[in-house]
């Protein structure tokens, strides 16, 4: 139900990129180019371009799933328009903290509302920064604005995707997930 | 350089504070900050104070940094200032759009200080 929110928000912000825009739209079509959508490289340095700059670390795409917390937080970014799906970030609690810590300086003892926004921001640079990867999906796929959830012993599930990128990543001693799903590809 | 007054538009807090630290970073250590947390926010903000400098995030609820771009180039609010763009879109159309829209400059996220500090200065001292 999330999903399918964001997702109708980021086409809304499509729609509102202006007549022009979409008049190209219908022009354009990324399913030639689904492979280079799919490349699961581009998902790698988009998170690895996010991280170091905007947190001053090196990340890694590691081999390994991340650790179970009690807690999670999730941050959902949809897309809208010529590609139709989201951008999800998952971390413990505790690698959420250390996040917002990285980016904001402060230190957090729980889980609050500034944490949120941090993992927020960092759903939207991932999502922002991946579709710009491939120019026809930068100009052609809208965003939406992030949705983060918090809670324990929830689960993704995406029905019969086009396509699905699902990485884990490490930094310090934390660690992440980024699942890029695509339910639809024009 | 003396002290400039700078408005950052942004719905994340966390945002604003990440704006406001590169741009000490690129040397304006003697800035005053507003804040404003939607492009209505900083409209009535700009009615009742002056300032040098505009940040603006683009996509934001409510109203979008673009129309807020609009607004205040229609209702000539703190006009000659220059007004810099901070968003995650970064496509030919955005940029175009934004240019079109009154802005000065652009920057993509995530960005470096020393990004900031290129795309910011020359401005200022132009104007």
């Amino acid at each position: 139900m999330v999903l399918n929110g964001v997702r109708n928000a980021a086409i809304a912000t499509a729609r509102n990129g202006g007549s022009k825009e979409m008049g190209r739209t219908m022009a354009v079509s990324l399913r030639e180019s689904v492979q280079l959508v799919s490349d699961p490289r581009n998902l790698d340095a988009t998170v690895e371009e996010v991280f170091q700059m905007m947190l001053g670390v090196a990340c890694e795409r590691s081999s390994t799933p991340i650790a179970k917390e009690p807690e999670s937080v999730t941050a959902v970014v949809g897309f809208g328009g010529l590609l139709s799906g989201a951008c999800v970030f998952r971390s413990g609690s505790t690698t959420a903290i250390r996040i917002a810590q990285l980016m904001t300086g402060m230190e957090f003892d729980d889980v609050d509302d500034t944490v949120k926004d941090a993992i927020g921001e960092i759903g939207n640079m991932l999502a922002g920064a991946w579709k710009g990867k491939v120019p026809d999906l930068a100009a052609n796929c809208g965003l939406s604005v992030p949705a983060v959830i918090t809670g324990r012993d929830y689960n993704l599930h995406v029905q019969a995707p086009e396509f699905q990128l699902h990485h884990a990543y490490r930094f310090e001693e934390s660690g992440f997930e980024v699942t890029i799903v695509c339910d639809g590809l024009q | 350089m003396n002290e400039v007054r700078t408005l950052i538009v942004d719905d994340s807090s966390v945002m604003r504070k990440i704006v406001e630290r590169a741009l000490r970073q690129a040397g304006l250590d003697t800035m005053v900050v507003h804040e404003a947390g939607s492009g209505v926010e900083g409209l009535d903000l700009l009615r009742a104070k002056q300032v040098d400098l505009i940040l603006s995030d683009i996509n934001m609820p409510s109203m979008d940094g673009l129309e807020f771009l609009r607004q205040l180039r229609a209702q000539n609010l703190a006009p000659g200032v220059p007004v810099v763009m901070i968003t995650t879109e970064s496509s030919e159309e955005h940029v175009k759009q934004a240019i079109l829209a009154g802005a000065q400059g652009y920057i993509r996220k995530p960005f470096t200080a020393e990004q900031v500090k290129e795309r910011v200065l020359p401005l200022l001292n132009a104007a």
